[in-house]
């Protein structure tokens, strides 16, 4: 054969090689995309939930600490505030004002214990609690979702292709004390 | 005297990588999977218990209920700790992921009933925790552990099962083959790629004994790496963790020995085994078990006794 032919089946061979790679490369982004936007969802919907156990919650309690008007009112308010919340930034502030709210509840609960040993009492306080607990599961799961993305995007040469086609880093969920930072998303609910 | 030296070398370090203790923040799964008496408050009996009536679930529908006791949490909370051991432990089916996982942590005097994805219908949180105080903390509460994880583990049992009764003679039977088969699978296919490499190079070396050619030997080399690095890529999608990097030493072990069969192996050198209980698991007996691959969102309740 000739060294020229031989040059351009190289070559033919060497493009097809990239072409599949770009595919794949392509391909795996998609999926690591959609799995980050996933376990956001996820958040949402374990927020969501959170909120949807503060109406018992309020009419168990109310009958008992008549007198804590204003604990039960800051309660139902941030639990309305999580409801018409629109984008997941809303939603956080929404929650961390919830826990805020819950936590004084808490104190004072201390001082009534016919309530602490009421059934649906305790019932719904391991309700709150797997809710919690689930909230800082699907935020840890988002967070490792989008280290998977952003190492992936970061490295050579994916990141050759993922620059081309506007595929940006994204934020994680940070949690500095008692304030969360929310990341800055940017997609419409 | 060369290939020897390097037989010895690959066996020690196989070993080693096998052997060596994992520097892990949670327990390991024992062999028997589903009872995991660490901080050995269980009676064998009531072990054999556990044991058994767990098999026989998974055998059902699947699903898997996993006792683990612990010493200590050693600084981590009980959430994280569960979570964190359910995952590991893949509890439950893979589709259904109806695991469950009591974990009790001795120090601390705390426990805590994860529950899989599949199962948070079935076992909502607050459903959880009446069953715990009806159930676990009476008998906690004047220290009688056994009886106390004997009867929460009932209690979650009968409600698990009258859930999902899909019995199958079927499934049982499969279920086992195909993880068994599995495993002499792909030892076979080491063993296999082993030996054909090893005649390979045989060959070549024959082949060119007179005249130094060394570029089809090269070639033998680099694809039997790739070989190499094919099987420990399927291996590992299919989780077979360290084992997997003992079935390629076997693999180079054979290659190297049938390239070269006038060596000896070497003789009587000792595994070090860093593990303080049980067996290592997976190689050890034709029976053991292991999880199904199912994962926990968070969902279940714990409580202090």
């Amino acid at each position: 054969m000739k060294k020229k032919n031989i040059f351009i089946i190289i070559m033919v061979i060497g493009l097809l090689l990239i072409a599949s790679l770009y595919v794949f490369k392509y391909n795996n982004l998609i999926s690591l995309n959609e799995n980050v936007e996933s376990k956001l969802s996820d958040v949402g919907v374990q927020l969501e939930r959170r909120a949807d156990l503060i109406p018992n919650l309020v009419n168990t309690v109310k009958g008992y600490i008549e007198h804590e008007q204003t604990i039960i009112d800051s309660i139902a308010n941030s639990r309305t505030k999580m409801i018409n919340a629109t984008t997941i930034n809303e939603k956080n502030e929404a929650n961390n004002e919830l826990t805020a709210a819950l936590n004084n509840l808490y104190v004072i609960i201390e001082n009534y214990p016919d309530l602490k040993a009421d059934d649906s009492f305790i019932q719904l306080q391991d309700e709150l609690a797997g809710t919690e607990n689930r909230i800082a599961v699907a935020r840890r799961d988002y967070n490792d979702a989008v280290m998977d993305y952003n190492k992936t995007i970061k490295s050579f040469p994916t990141n050759i292709i993922a620059n081309m086609l506007d595929f940006e880093e994204k934020d994680y969920f940070e949690v500095s004390g008692d304030k969360t930072e929310v990341p800055d998303v940017s997609f419409e609910d | 005297m060369y290939r020897l030296k390097i037989n010895k070398i690959i066996i020690f370090f196989t070993l080693l990588i096998v052997f060596i203790p994992r520097i892990n923040a949670v327990v390991e799964q024992t062999s028997e999977f589903y009872v995991n008496d660490y901080a050995n408050i269980l009676s064998e009996t009531t072990e054999n218990y556990i044991l058994n009536k767990s098999v026989e679930l998974n055998n059902i529908n699947g699903s898997q209920i996993v006792v683990v006791t612990v010493k200590s949490l050693d600084g981590i909370s009980i959430e994280d700790y569960s979570l964190q051991l359910f995952r590991e432990f893949g509890i439950g089916d893979k589709e259904k992921n109806n695991g469950l996982l009591f974990l009790i942590a001795l120090e601390e005097r705390e426990f805590r009933i994860e529950v899989g994805y599949g199962l948070e219908g079935i076992l909502p949180d607050g459903k959880v925790g009446r069953l715990e105080d009806v159930y676990i903390i009476p008998y906690f509460k004047s220290n009688k552990f056994d009886e106390g994880i004997k009867s929460g583990y009932d209690v979650f049992y009968s409600e698990i099962i009258n859930y999902d009764k899909s019995y199958s003679n079927n499934n049982a039977l499969i279920n086992t083959v195909k993880g068994v088969n599995l495993y002499i699978l792909f030892i076979i296919l080491n063993v296999l790629t082993g030996t054909i490499f090893g005649v390979i190079r045989r060959i070549i070396k024959k082949k060119n004994k007179d005249n130094f050619d060394n570029s089809s030997m090269f070639k033998c080399n680099v694809a039997y790496v790739v070989v190499l690095i094919l099987l420990l890529v399927i291996q590992s999608i299919l989780n077979f963790g360290r084992i997997s990097i003992l079935l390629l030493g076997i693999n180079i072990l054979i290659c190297a020995t049938v390239y070269a069969p006038h060596t000896k192996l070497p003789s009587g050198y000792s595994t070090s085994s860093g593990r303080t209980r049980s067996s290592y698991g997976r190689s050890s007996s034709s029976r053991s078990y292991r999880g199904g691959g199912g994962s926990s969102g968070g969902g279940g309740a714990s409580r202090k006794f």
